[in-house]
């Protein structure tokens, strides 16, 4: 699934729709004389949704983490347009500060004027009422809940997701797809990548992470 | 990238503006982490006075010979009171590493998620620095205050200097293990083992190879020669603060060196708001 990439987009923040958001070319990676990734290309286009799924080991967060920048590929090569959003697999939040002083603490990293789109997810995820709460304090979900707030608040042009949903409750589950759906008609390329994945008919495009490479898998309609 | 929603800084305000602020926040939760950790905060309340009272009711009065580098003579001193010093920076070292440790090794991946969301790892360096000296000089306060319920020294400032000293080698050496160190046990086992040795050699009450050469490379060699000065002298050349200087400054570095290792992103795509990043690797071929 190579592509072409296209002109460059800087002044409609990689925002527009079609245009390509996030370029991942030859993308390799090994562990010793292991290979999990092998000369893997493919693009996210601004305004889709795409997953990868594949069985645990597979490579996908091997391939999230390469994506992100928070890992680097044994070869190949990833460009991006805009900002970008990170969900990792493992919930990396500080123990000791409460969900208020993580979205300052995220608000100075992005350098965020205001932080409305954080309290707004965060009402919108249904944990305002652990706003003062430190995170040891939390429960599994409404770890996560705030591991995806952080990854939303400054609104990215690109949203990788590693396992987003994990440990949340049906409610949420759907709340999620509605923020999804959202970010996509704003123009977010959204890849999300799981080791089970309930409904397809959700993605745009679904790949099957297996042997290093990803498949294509057919549309969902076209499904038994 | 500017939306109704999440505005960021505009692009015409001082650059200032904005790190200013991530330096401040950084700060600020650098050293709310560390003044939350109960246990250090215990140790630091209780471990200290009792320390100083301990040694001083097992040691007596006795006059010991202590090799004053600063004027190169034998210093006639008083047992008692050399122990009490040696304690304090025993305790000081103890808690300082031991809190630097905690705090580096826990945030670690919190502080590489803080990088990949566009904090400039200079920033959270100097933000790292700065609660170590903040809360060096309180540690030192603290315990040199603590000092004169069992003893008045002559000069209590040059005390905590040597103090302040010690707690900041210590804090970088934790700074640094906690960098390189994963597991929780080996790291407090280095801190309390690297503290014990050091600053016990110092003392020639508890240790008859005191006062040796070889001692000026040890880490408390130069923080031991101040606040003797400061316990049993009325002037202050200097002597001492090269020796702890270098020290710090080794730790510091080769500590904040290990963390911009563990924290650094290969791809600023979470600091760019225009323009393609990358490529983020060498390309090379992969076998088919």
């Amino acid at each position: 699934m190579a592509s072409t990439l296209t002109a460059n987009t800087a002044d409609s923040g990689g925002k527009a729709p079609g245009n390509v958001a996030l370029d991942a070319r030859g993308v390799s990676k090994r562990y010793g004389r292991r290979w999990i990734l092998r000369d893997l290309s493919f693009a996210l286009t601004a305004g889709s949704l795409v997953g990868i799924v594949g069985e645990n080991g597979a490579g996908k967060s091997t391939l999230l983490r390469i994506l992100a920048g928070e890992l680097r590929p044994s070869a190949g090569a990833v460009s991006l347009e805009g900002a970008l959003g990170y969900c990792p697999q493992t919930v990396i939040l500080n123990d000791s500060l409460t969900v208020a002083q993580h979205l300052d603490y995220f608000g100075a990293a992005y350098g965020l004027a205001d932080l409305r789109r954080a309290n707004d997810l965060v009402e919108r995820l249904g944990y305002a009422g652990y706003r003062k709460t430190p995170v040891r304090a939390l429960s599994g979900g409404s770890k996560q809940k705030l591991n995806l707030t952080i990854a939303l608040m400054h609104d990215p042009a690109v949203l990788l997701l590693d396992e987003p949903y994990q440990g949340f409750d049906w409610e949420t589950y759907l709340r999620f797809w509605e923020l999804a759906a959202e970010l996509r008609q704003r123009g977010c390329a959204v890849l999300i990548i799981s080791h089970l994945v309930y409904d397809r008919s959700r993605f745009d495009h679904l790949y099957t992470l297996a042997a290093g490479q990803l498949h294509r898998e057919p549309p969902a309609a076209s499904q038994a | 990238m500017t939306t109704p929603s999440a505005k960021t800084l505009s692009a015409d305000r001082p650059a200032l503006t904005r790190t200013s602020r991530a330096y401040l926040t950084a700060t600020h939760y650098a050293l709310s982490e560390l003044t939350r950790n109960r246990f250090a905060m215990g140790l630091l309340i209780i471990f200290v006075p009792l320390w100083y009272y301990l040694l001083g009711a097992l040691f007596d009065s006795a006059t010991v010979a202590f090799k004053y580098a600063a004027t190169g003579v034998m210093l006639q001193v008083n047992s008692h009171n050399l122990t009490l010093l040696t304690a304090g920076l025993n305790t000081i070292t103890l808690i300082v590493g031991f809190l630097l440790f905690a705090q580096t090794r826990s945030s670690a991946a919190f502080d590489r998620r803080l990088v990949l969301c566009g904090y400039r790892q200079v920033t959270l360096l100097l933000a790292k620095l700065t609660g170590m000296v903040v809360i060096a000089a309180l540690v030192a306060l603290y315990a040199a205050l603590a000092l004169l319920f069992f003893w008045r020294p002559p000069s209590l400032p040059l005390v905590w200097l040597g103090f302040f000293g010690d707690a900041l080698i210590y804090g970088a050496l934790g700074l640094f293990i906690g960098a390189v160190v994963t597991s929780e046990i080996t790291g407090f086992f280095l801190v309390i083992m690297v503290s014990l040795l050091d600053t016990v050699f110092q003392n020639p009450v508890d240790n008859p190879v005191a006062n040796k050469p070889i001692l000026r490379y040890f880490p408390s060699y130069g923080p031991t020669q101040i606040v003797v000065g400061g316990g049993f002298t009325h002037g202050f050349t200097g002597y001492g603060l090269g020796y702890t200087a270098v020290w710090i400054v080794a730790l510091a570095l080769l500590g904040l060196l290990c963390f911009w290792l563990r924290t650094r992103a290969w791809n600023a795509g979470g600091r760019s708001h225009a323009g393609p990043v990358g490529p983020v690797g060498p390309v090379a071929q992969a076998p088919a």
